[in-house]
């Protein structure tokens, strides 16, 4: 081994050992530390679990048709002519068909509802979705957790497994008085997590009849034969009818959402986040001068014994570096305790409350991490050049 | 043919700046110790004894004039190279021992060896030879928290030899002990100089201490005012 790391090696353990001397300090700095990862893994969790849910909910086997010259079921509006002509389309249009050779197609709009909550949700509005019992197959990854499908043509309605366990009259069996008519739950379905488990899907008919949006469609859901079947469909939607219709790929559509909001957090975190970095970054300086100056006996000491300026300088970036990791493991674990899993909800689209759950995983972990990190190697850097510049003769007088 | 001194210093200056005040301590401080001399150095507060100890040390530098000790002139070596030959030739021991409190005896000892291409076994072996020729023998593992002021001394002494050097610089060793403990570490500085052929300059202000070395040298106002010799 050579000299320059048994020197370093020994520093090191002085600084170490010394430790106790400084607890309160030190402590403050991994707190502080820790308290910033923490609050960046928060902002990323929430960014995070966002994006998933909205990015679990799209389908690249499912083309979402919007009329109305937009690209958000919000505003869209499909004649009901431009559906027939759709459906009425024979031949290959990319879009997979039943045994009867119909179009896997679902009508569909969404309804706004003002539904009042347990578990702090004062109130909240949810997207009522009207749809045709078709649309649950269309979708990928949707299964009927406990009851059954609404009934086409009836007041029932189907609710996701989230809605379920945070609004009242949501069980199976009850009357839920959404709009101006009451409904009847039968079933409660499960989504992966994703977006559809915050809305209440019913017959589109019904919806329209109790909303009175007699004839309105706002988004019509065909099944891909592939994901790059959605060429094909456009091509088709193009001579078909003179309205012009857009098809994307629901997994797009909803990548697009998510993207524009998650972005928006991330905006939010990143600054607060790096505000208080600057802020532990002067706190951890101002640690490591103290344990710098704590430490001035020992450093001259040994630096008048022959030992070079490299130790104590790589010694004291060791113990800043080391404060820091144990911060950052510290707030890790703490944004994990608190923020994975957690509930949180937000208006997404549609003007809706949209549910979704915190995720602290290991991207989340690694950048809130990373930053901890650097508070210690940018904190410790000017305190590890201190070290170097102590005075020896500061050793031949002190009391040891 | 006269013996060329192991350490000579030739019309050194150094002063201090404090602001915008510089403080002179040496103007022409000239300085010729042979190789194996025992030489006391006493003087009043502010008379320059360590500002002379720290430049022997190659802690400091003058600011003009030539300080040799062996063949390596300090005054002409960058801070690096004087740190390497602190490791390399000299020992030092301090008035408060400077032992690193959560080293224990022989790890204290040991510090200077980690300097030095060795293998561990080669380094207890040498500090195994130095605790027992203080008297220490058996304390290795002790912490200085367990020790009295002349253990920890006497393993301050241990440090500064353990890697045979030339050249034993003493800041006032005896400054912290009582009068047994002082007398037992003189003993051992004396022994070292006899028997090791060990050259040792030690600042004191006690008389007593200063007894032991071969010959004292009184600084005065950055000159030596007076030498007396041993009987």
């Amino acid at each position: 081994m050579s000299t320059q790391i048994k020197q370093t090696l020994v520093m090191t353990r002085v600084n170490f050992s010394t430790l106790p001397r400084r607890v309160a300090i030190s402590l403050s700095m991994v707190l502080s530390i820790a308290l910033v990862v923490a609050v960046l893994a928060g902002f990323l969790a929430m960014a995070n679990g966002f994006e998933k849910a909205l990015s679990s909910a799209g389908s690249p086997l499912v083309a979402v048709v919007l009329g109305g010259g937009t690209n958000q079921e919000t505003g869209s509006d499909i004649p009901a002519d431009a559906i027939r002509s759709i459906q009425s389309l024979n031949g290959d249009i990319g879009v997979a068909r039943d045994g009867s050779g119909n179009l896997l197609a679902s009508r569909e709009l969404v309804a706004p509802v003002e539904v009042v909550g347990t578990q702090g949700l004062s109130s909240a509005t949810l997207a009522f979705r009207g749809m045709d019992v078709s649309g649950l197959a269309i979708r990928d990854g949707i299964k009927i957790a406990a009851g059954r499908l609404f009934a086409p043509g009836t007041r029932e309605i189907v609710v996701g497994a989230r809605l379920a366990t945070d609004f009242p009259g949501f069980g199976i069996g009850d009357t839920v008085r959404l709009g101006t008519v009451d409904w009847k739950v039968v079933g409660h379905f499960a989504a992966n997590g994703s977006a559809f488990e915050s809305e209440i899907w019913g017959d589109v008919d019904a919806v329209r009849a109790a909303f009175n949006r007699q004839g309105q469609v706002q988004s019509l859901r065909l099944r891909l034969i592939e994901p790059s079947s959605i060429a094909v469909l456009r091509a088709s939607l193009a001579t078909v009818t003179p309205t012009p219709l857009v098809a994307v790929s629901e997994a797009d559509l909803y990548a697009a959402q998510s993207g524009r909001t998650a972005n928006l957090i991330r905006l939010f975190g990143w600054p607060l986040a790096l505000l208080m970095a600057i802020g532990a970054t002067a706190g951890a300086l101002n640690t490591m001068m103290s344990s710098v100056s704590d430490r001035t006996i020992e450093i001259a000491t040994v630096r008048a014994l022959g030992f070079g300026r490299l130790s104590a300088c790589l010694a004291t970036w060791f113990e800043a570096v080391a404060l820091a990791v144990a911060g950052a493991i510290l707030g890790v674990i703490a944004s994990w305790l608190i923020f994975n899993g957690w509930q949180a909800s937000t208006v997404g689209a549609n003007e809706a409350s949209m549910g979704f759950r915190l995720s602290v995983d290991r991207d989340v972990m690694l950048t809130a991490g990373l930053l901890g990190l650097a508070i210690g190697v940018i904190g410790g850097a000017l305190p590890a050049i201190a070290a170097t510049r102590l005075p020896l003769m500061v050793a031949l007088r002190a009391r040891g | 043919m006269t013996q060329e001194p192991f350490i000579t210093l030739a019309g050194v200056r150094k002063g201090y700046r404090t602001g915008s005040d510089a403080i002179p301590i040496f103007t022409a401080l000239d300085l010729a110790i042979p190789r194996g001399d025992f030489v006391a150095i006493m003087g009043p507060s502010g008379s320059g004894k360590s500002t002379l100890l720290n430049m022997l040390a190659g802690i400091d530098v003058p600011d003009a004039g030539s300080l040799k000790v062996g063949n390596y002139r300090l005054d002409q070596m960058g801070e690096t190279a004087r740190s390497s030959w602190r490791a390399h030739n000299m020992g030092i021991v301090f008035q408060f021992y400077n032992l690193l409190p959560m080293l224990n005896a022989a790890e204290n000892v040991e510090l200077p060896l980690l300097l030095k291409p060795l293998s561990a076994g080669e380094r207890r072996s040498r500090v195994a030879k130095v605790l027992d020729l203080v008297g220490l023998s058996g304390r290795e593992k002790q912490y200085p928290s367990m020790m009295s002021g002349g253990q920890q001394q006497r393993v301050g002494i241990a440090r500064a030899i353990v890697s045979d050097p030339k050249l034993l610089l003493c800041d006032e060793p005896t400054g912290d002990l009582d009068r047994k403990s002082a007398d037992e570490v003189l003993e051992i500085l004396a022994l070292l100089n006899r028997t090791l052929e060990k050259t040792i300059v030690m600042v004191t202000h006690d008389p007593q201490a200063a007894r032991s070395a071969k010959r004292t040298l009184h600084l005065d106002k950055g000159l030596f005012v007076e030498e007396k010799r041993a009987a």
